[in-house]
């Protein structure tokens, strides 16, 4: 009975360490965005992304219309100020999806 | 001697400006619906040449514009020109011009941006140089353009509304033009950008009058083929361009344009 009540324990400690570890971990989003034809482009949107607190790195796929964005600590964007900013740039937000595996993803190349 | 040192400041800032290099997103010759983002500020250094028979008219401008908005861009305007005949060459620091352009319809989809806007400028009165026409005048236009990863197209209409200069009535201008760009690959933003303009660019000018009398040798036709090329880095971009004359109905005894030339440099902050 002890050593049952010993594993549910250490099992129970593993799910929140993991769920605290995911929690911490980066949170990225994929911005798919319509308009994008430029550098220019490019250059608004991620001046216009870059304002939003807590936004870390950011990357964007011109040909494919995608803006990757990876938030700083473990926050998470505010779809409406994304929208903002987007429109703020001069161009439409079409969708958010949030991306898994946020480092690997945050650090592909264009 | 205030005057002088203006002048010198300002021909020197130019210069400074003129060895970086620079850029934009519009046609050479003629105005595109492009716009800044909300709170940006384009920094724009020009250079033109209009070189007909024995006169030439050189121009430097510093244009500083900024983002009220994702669609709605003002700007002021200063020039240093120099124009030169065959009897006398004049310089000095121009009249500064004031800008505003509104996007007013904007679709987009994957990788494509079709908008237009409406553009208003005023030429103010206010340079004492003898550059200066002495006038305040308007300039309104409408502009159309679409831009996809490969194709361009733009078109515009201009008018200019020319105030008098005392007992000269100087006639009005349309100005009316249609470009194309091709951009040749589509890399990263971040690596340097090339895109080929070919614009089609018609001017029309009213004859002017003295003290109410039309004036022969004043009015006319021009159209002009302009092949250009424009060069972006990011948010820097350098633009170049040749106006080549391809046909032309001047009244009387007006000197024909040989060629115009323009070298625009444009950051983005």
């Amino acid at each position: 009975m002890m050593k049952i009540l010993q594993r549910s324990g250490l099992a129970a400690m593993l799910i929140l360490l993991g769920t605290m570890t995911a929690l911490a971990e980066p949170q990225s989003y994929s911005l798919k965005v319509d308009g994008l034809a430029c550098p220019f482009c490019a250059f608004g949107i991620e001046k216009q992304l870059s304002k939003i607190d807590g936004v870390g790195d950011l990357k964007t796929d011109v040909k494919a219309g995608v803006v990757r964005l990876t938030m700083k600590d473990g926050s998470l964007l505010d779809k409406a100020e994304a929208k903002q900013a987007v429109d703020r740039a001069g161009f439409t937000l079409r969708g958010i999806e949030k991306v898994r595996n946020a480092p690997q993803q945050a650090g592909e190349s264009q | 001697m205030c005057k002088y040192f203006i002048n010198r400041g300002i021909s020197g800032l130019l210069f400074l400006l003129w060895a970086f290099p620079a850029w934009a997103h519009d046609p050479v010759f003629s105005p595109g619906p492009h716009v800044l983002f909300k709170d940006g500020i384009e920094i724009h250094v020009g250079a033109t040449r209009d070189k007909r028979d024995n006169a030439t008219d050189d121009e430097q401008t510093l244009t500083v514009k900024y983002g009220l908005s994702g669609d709605w861009v003002i700007g002021a305007e200063i020039p240093y020109q120099r124009v030169k005949d065959d009897f006398a060459t004049q310089k000095g620091v121009g009249d500064m011009t004031l800008s505003t352009k509104y996007r007013f319809w904007r679709n987009d989809s994957l990788g494509i941006q079709e908008t237009a806007a409406v553009l208003l400028k005023v030429k103010l009165n206010s340079s004492t140089a003898q550059v200066s026409t002495d006038t305040t005048d308007f300039l309104i236009g409408l502009t159309y353009g679409y831009e996809s990863l490969k194709w361009y197209r733009w078109a515009s209409v201009r008018y200019r509304f020319n105030q008098n200069q005392g007992a000269l009535s100087r006639g009005n201008r349309l100005f009316i033009d249609a470009a194309l760009g091709y951009r040749p690959e589509v890399h990263d933003y971040r690596a340097p950008d090339t895109v080929w303009l070919l614009e089609l660019n018609g001017e029309f000018r009213d004859r002017n009058a003295l003290s109410g009398i039309s004036i022969n040798s004043s009015g006319g036709s021009r159209l002009f083929v302009s092949p250009g090329i424009q060069w972006t880095g990011r948010n820097f971009s350098v633009k170049a361009g040749v106006q080549i004359p391809l046909w032309s109905n001047l009244d009387a005894f007006q000197p024909r344009p040989d060629y115009r030339a323009s070298l625009e440099l444009e950051w983005h902050l």
